[in-house]
Formats: C-alpha cells, structure tokens, sequence
C-alpha cells in the first residue's frame, strides 16, 4: 500500500525533470538559430484593433488594447480560485489541501498582520482593503513570467525600428534579427501585455486605495476626520501655533494626493522595468541567464503587491484614531 | 561622428536622471545595515525586523523607480 502510493509521485518527479531538461535543450538549439530580437519598447499599451471601441466626450477614444486581455485572463483566474475554495469550504471538509489550503494560509497571515495593526475591532472592516490589491497584483505581477506574454501577437507593419520577417510555417512568422529596409520592417503586438505596465490600472487602483482610506477615516471618526485637513479648531484655540497648525493640515491634503502618485508609479516602474529587463537580459545571453531573473521578477512581483496591500492597510491604520 | 545632436542629448538626459539611483543604493545598504544589527542583538524580533525591513526598501528603491521612470519617458516617449 505504501509503495503504491509513493512511486506514481516519483514518476511523476522524473517527467517533470525530463520535461525541464527537454526544454533546456529546446532553448538552446532554438537560440542558435533564431536569436532574440529587442523588442520596440512603447510606454503605453498597444492597441488589438484598429478602431476605436467608443468614443468619449472629454477622454477620447478608447481602444482595446492588450492589457484589457489580461485583466480579462486575471479575472478569470481569481474567479477560478474563489470559486474552487468555495467548494472546498462547501464540502465541509477541514483538512485544507491544495490551492484551498495555500489562500487559507495567505489569508490568515494577512489577517493576522492586520489585526496587530489595527487592533481586533477594525480588522475586519480595514482586511479587504489589503487581501484584494494584495491578490489582484499578485496574479497580474506574475502573469509577466508566463512564456508568451509581451511576446506572442500580431506582426504590424512599423513605419522605423522594423525587423525582418521570417516565416516559420503558414500563418506564424517571427522576426529576426536584422535590419529592415525603410518601410518594409516589422513589429509585433503582443495579445497579452501585463496588466501592471499599463499606467491606466496602477493609477485606478491607487485612486480605489487612497479613497477607500478617507472613507474609512470617516467611519472611524466622523466629520472630525476633516480637521486633520482644515484645521479651523487649532485656528479658533490659538492665532499663533493655530495658523501652523492649519499650514501643515493642508501639507497633509497635498501627501494625500501624492500618495496616489507614489503607489501608482512605483508598481508602474517596478514590473515595467522589470518586463524590459528580462527582454534585454534575453537578447544579451540567450541561455540560462534569464532564469535568473525569472527568479528576481517573482520576488519583485511578490514584493510589489505585498507593499501595495501593506501600505493601504497602514494608511487605514493611522486615520483610524485622531491625534490631537 | 555623425548623428542626430538630439538623440544624443536624449541620451544624457536619461542617464543623468538615473543618478538618484545613488540615494537610493545608500539608504538601501543602511536600511540593510541596520536590519541586520538590530536581528543581531534580538533574532527573536527577526520576523517583525524584517518586515519593516522591506517595506522601508520599498520606499527607498520607489525613489530609484521614479528616476527610472523618468529615464524611460525621456526615451521613449519624448
């Protein structure tokens, strides 16, 4: 009975490290003959379609571009982990095991993270405000390490910095390294660009952030919440450390803004840079190298979100009582 | 020596906007640095340590990601 059980994973072992090394043998031979080609950086993301999707009055036109393909790819996948905890929690079995076990494991050190901060009594209300950045982009960072994303896609014609185009078979064609003709060279748009290089996102979930962070200053507090902006009782008390008081109160009201700036371009140029890295590192040594780095992405990505969740939760933390 | 004078201005630009990354190296090796003694003297607090640990770096490198930033706009998108 043991054994029965104990040589399927063993097998199982072998296959994957066949697998591993198969596909280091693959890398090698196929970087031999098609080298890594720099890819044509662009800020933002590129657009699918040629039109665009609607037209607004005040914003303009709003394209489908490839970083909607991966929020829908992120979405998906949390909804596909809800919904197999969900199960799992419905099976009434308590024993956690697989991906169940590993969020129940997540959560509750999150949880209990918060709580110390917090205090037992705004836990419960400040924990989403951590868990759900803290998920999101710790999915969307990671999507950046899957082979094929910001590399498979459309190959467009490119007005400057175009490549050779080398067909492969019927239909897939890749571009080589070279220089094209004027005119004559191409790009490729990647279909799924991650998430977290599109400014448009980091710059929407720091807004969710540090409004959810006045809105639970004001759960916590009530209207005096806003004397910690416009300071009109310390001005009332004293004219003299009163109007300093109310000085620094709208220094406060300017952090607050650039708390949106921060969050948003530090996630931005975090995995951004980190995307051109492992294209550079690839076109530099094709082999093995990159690997490497592979390694550094996970732990940036990790460390991103973790940050990201860490510091919602403690701006939430401080608006919770006044300091007078 | 032929080119563009404004590719090349481009160029140092960029790697001038890049030196804040000096700042940014120093406090991470004194954020590091004093990790590492207070663990020293109290490894039971090592978890606690450690975590402000990061989240402090964070902060550092954020101000070494915003230079970066900068570099790529120039380069990019200028």
């Amino acid at each position: 009975m043991e054994q029965e059980t104990v040589q399927p994973k063993k097998s199982g072992k072998n296959s994957i490290l066949w697998g591993i090394l198969i596909l280091v043998v693959v890398g090698i031979v196929s970087s031999r003959y098609f080298h890594a080609v720099l890819p044509h950086v662009q800020l933002p993301p590129e657009n699918l379609t040629e039109h665009p999707l609607i037209s607004l009055p005040v914003l303009g036109d709003v394209y489908f571009t490839n970083t909607m393909v991966a929020m829908v790819l992120l979405d998906i996948i949390l909804l596909l982990i809800a919904f197999s905890v969900q199960k799992y929690i419905q099976s009434g079995s308590l024993v956690p095991k697989g991906i169940s076990g590993a969020i129940e494991a997540i959560l509750e050190y999150l949880y209990g993270m918060t709580e110390a901060t917090t205090g037992a009594k705004w836990a419960k209300e400040v924990f989403p405000f951590f868990a759900i950045p803290m998920l999101t982009l710790l999915v969307a960072n990671w999507m950046e390490l899957i082979p094929g994303v910001d590399s498979i896609g459309l190959l467009h014609a490119s007005a400057e910095h175009g490549y050779p185009v080398k067909q492969l078979i019927p239909g897939i064609a890749t571009i080589i390294e070279g220089e094209a003709a004027h005119g004559h060279g191409f790009g490729v748009i990647p279909f799924v660009r991650t998430l977290t290089t599109d400014l448009n996102f980091t710059v929407a979930l720091a807004l969710f952030s540090v409004v959810m962070v006045q809105l639970i200053g004001v759960r916590a507090q009530g209207g005096h919440y806003f004397t910690k902006f416009f300071n009109f009782p310390a001005l009332k008390k004293n004219a003299g450390m009163g109007s300093i008081y109310f000085v620094v109160g709208l220094l406060e009201l300017v952090s607050e803004f650039s708390k949106i700036l921060s969050f948003s371009f530090r996630l931005f140029g975090n995995i951004f840079a980190g995307t051109i890295m492992l294209f550079v590192i690839g076109t530099l040594v094709p082999v093995l190298a990159q690997t490497i780095f592979l390694g550094l992405e996970v732990f940036v990505g990790l460390i991103q979100a973790f940050v990201f969740g860490m510091l919602t939760m403690l701006f939430m933390a401080q608006t919770l009582h006044a300091h007078e | 020596m032929t080119g563009d004078i404004v590719a090349a201005a481009k160029l140092i630009g960029a790697s001038l906007a890049m030196l804040p990354t000096f700042g940014a190296g120093l406090g991470i090796g004194i954020l590091g640095s004093g990790a590492v003694q207070g663990i020293a003297r109290n490894p039971d607090a090592s978890g606690m340590v450690q975590t402000n640990m990061i989240l402090a770096i964070a902060f550092a490198e954020a101000i070494a990601i915003y230079s970066l930033v900068v570099a790529l706009l120039i380069l990019f998108v200028f």
